[in-house]
């Protein structure tokens, strides 16, 4: 069996309040292998959102159960800060929780609230920051208000970092950001993955980001996880998707097309290289036609 | 089909610069926006295209006096963004749609908020209601007009807040990023609602984005850079030189950039072709 970090076996949970209690997740059993980039992904409300609040105790599950690394969420006897420290999670919009008034007492926050010593704070941060890209020397006295949309947002993900988890939980995390700013947050997450070995979940909307980050995809549509593969799987099925009031990236969309005109796109193609290259010698074989 | 006649335009600029005041003493102001010249003439649809920072929305801000110009003019209608006494014409001519709907819906359930605007400008209870039931039938949310507007999806209370605006019967509705936070159909969806607007009733639609996917769909595209008018024209224009998009910190679609690659490698794509369907077109003729 492969190395999983997180898994669910049938969770379920409901919002109750006094006169109404409305089902937010329905027997949800799945698995996250440590390593891997996860993509969740369904319309509002189709619970993403209370799903990602398990990951991290902040829910625990009215039924069933949810494992992160060995400790069941919820259970008698587990110690919930300890997981809170290995699943760490950016909300959306991270950059209004930034506070402090410089870069550097911002990022320490968490590791000084764990009780980490001084020093141990310190490289915490230094690592922190090299990883987002902002380094400690250039950026650890500035004030964080006076950097741009893109940097803010990589700020708060520092302080998220500087806490060590080994699961990153992202809520739209470029929602708002323009072209550069996505990029530098995609070079970020690289490095998280390749050079910490985290796991990255990833919450969001835009469908050729997700195509293009995630190894695996979890599709949910009214509390129930309704399909889930790859990206490849997952997006050759344009019309279910549709059907849960989702879409395939535009470039899927685009082939999704051409297949109903009759050009044979294999379902292999993918990425834009892939469609390229495909494309380029489709059109020399039908010119020498 | 109303056209717009290019001696009266809807709202001009003439030569507007503004910087957005200093938050602490001794501080620097910044510059937003830097001497735009611009004219909108009625019933265009019109996309303020541009990265994080360059000033669109401070340029939308300003059509509808939300912000007034430090100096230089705004004239909507004829009438100049700093004249009190035209304030609420204004406002009632040009009408606003946020990132967020939840900024501007105000009411319990749907019909009070599309109804709040004309309550409080004062009109006859008859004709209010008249008024609310064409807005809700326009923007399709008759069906759920008892409904408390935490109960709707994005898309839906994004219809609510147009409901509300085009109650007021604007002659000009200005979209600021206000699909952003939707999910990809949802966002089709408003989008598809501004175009049937526009065809429709012959509304002016500026839309903020910094999507390439929506400017593609308009008559007029104008692209904002460091606080000035760096491009105006067609989409098809504007499309053509994709590599100065992208050194605009613009997000290319990927089926845009199959075309381009496509069209390098010497294959006879149509240029016109910058949508979804005519690209489809285009690679299978």
């Amino acid at each position: 069996m492969s190395d999983t970090i997180i898994h669910t076996r049938k969770l379920s949970y409901s919002y109750k309040n006094a006169s109404q209690v409305k089902v937010a997740l329905r027997d949800v059993s799945l698995e996250i292998e440590r390593g891997s980039c996860v993509a969740i992904i369904g319309v509002t409300g189709s619970g993403k959102s209370t799903l990602m609040q398990h990951f991290n105790g902040l829910l625990k599950p009215d039924a069933g159960e949810v494992w992160v690394d060995g400790m069941r969420v919820g259970a008698r006897g587990v110690d919930m800060r300890q997981l809170r420290r290995r699943v760490g999670m950016l909300f959306q919009f991270p950059e209004s929780q930034l506070f402090a008034s410089t870069i550097f007492a911002d990022v320490a926050f968490g590791p000084q609230r764990m009780g980490y010593a001084h020093r141990e704070v310190r490289t915490k941060v230094m690592t922190a920051l090299e990883l987002v890209g902002l380094p400690f020397h250039l950026y650890a006295r500035r004030s964080p208000f006076e950097l741009s949309g893109g940097q803010k947002r990589r700020i708060a993900l520092a302080g998220v970092l500087a806490m060590s988890p080994q699961v990153l939980i992202l809520d739209e995390p470029t929602v708002g950001l323009d072209a550069q700013g996505r990029d530098e947050l995609y070079g970020c997450l690289q490095r998280i993955r390749q050079e910490q070995g985290g796991t990255v979940i990833l919450v969001s909307h835009d469908m050729a980001e997700v195509a293009s980050l995630a190894n695996r995809l979890f599709v949910l549509h009214q509390g129930s996880l309704v399909m889930q593969g790859t990206p490849q799987e997952v997006f050759s099925r344009s019309e279910e998707l549709r059907s849960w009031g989702l879409a395939a990236p535009p470039l899927h969309e685009l082939l999704a097309l051409l297949r109903k005109q009759g050009v044979p796109v294999p379902p292999e193609v993918f990425t834009l290289d892939e469609v390229y290259s495909w494309f380029y010698e489709y059109s020399c074989l039908s010119r020498q036609i | 089909m109303q056209r717009y006649e290019s001696d009266v335009p809807l709202i001009s600029f003439q030569h507007v610069a503004y910087a957005y005041p200093a938050s602490q003493a001794g501080q620097e102001s910044v510059p937003v926006l830097r001497g735009v010249d611009l004219h909108i003439g009625q019933g265009e649809y019109v996309i303020l295209l541009g990265h994080n920072g360059s000033g669109k929305s401070t340029l939308a801000r300003h059509c509808n006096a939300l912000l007034l110009p430090d100096s230089g003019d705004v004239l909507v209608g004829g009438q100049n963004t700093r004249d009190v006494r035209a304030l609420r014409e204004i406002r009632e001519q040009v009408g606003m749609i946020f990132q967020n709907p939840d900024s501007q819906i105000i009411a319990t359930i749907v019909e009070d908020d599309v109804a709040w605007s004309l309550i409080m400008r004062g009109l006859p209870a008859k004709q209010v209601r008249v008024r609310v039931e064409e807005m809700m039938e326009a923007v399709g949310i008759t069906h759920l007009r008892k409904l408390p507007p935490h109960k709707l999806s994005g898309g839906q209370r994004q219809r609510v807040a147009i409901a509300g605006v085009l109650a007021l019967r604007p002659r000009c509705i200005i979209a600021d990023e206000a699909t952003s936070m939707l999910d990809p159909l949802s966002r089709q969806e408003i989008n598809q609602l501004l175009h049937q607007l526009h065809e429709v009733y012959g509304l002016t639609i500026i839309q903020v984005t910094h999507l390439l996917e929506e400017a593609a769909l308009a008559q007029r595209v104008i692209v904002m850079e460091q606080g000035r008018v760096l491009l105006d024209d067609t989409p098809t224009k504007i499309f053509a030189d994709l590599p100065r998009l992208r050194a605009l910190n613009l997000l290319i679609p990927e089926p845009l950039e199959l075309a381009e690659r496509l069209r390098a490698a010497g294959m006879p794509l149509d240029p016109e072709a910058i949508t979804l369907e005519s690209i489809a077109r285009a690679l299978n003729s």
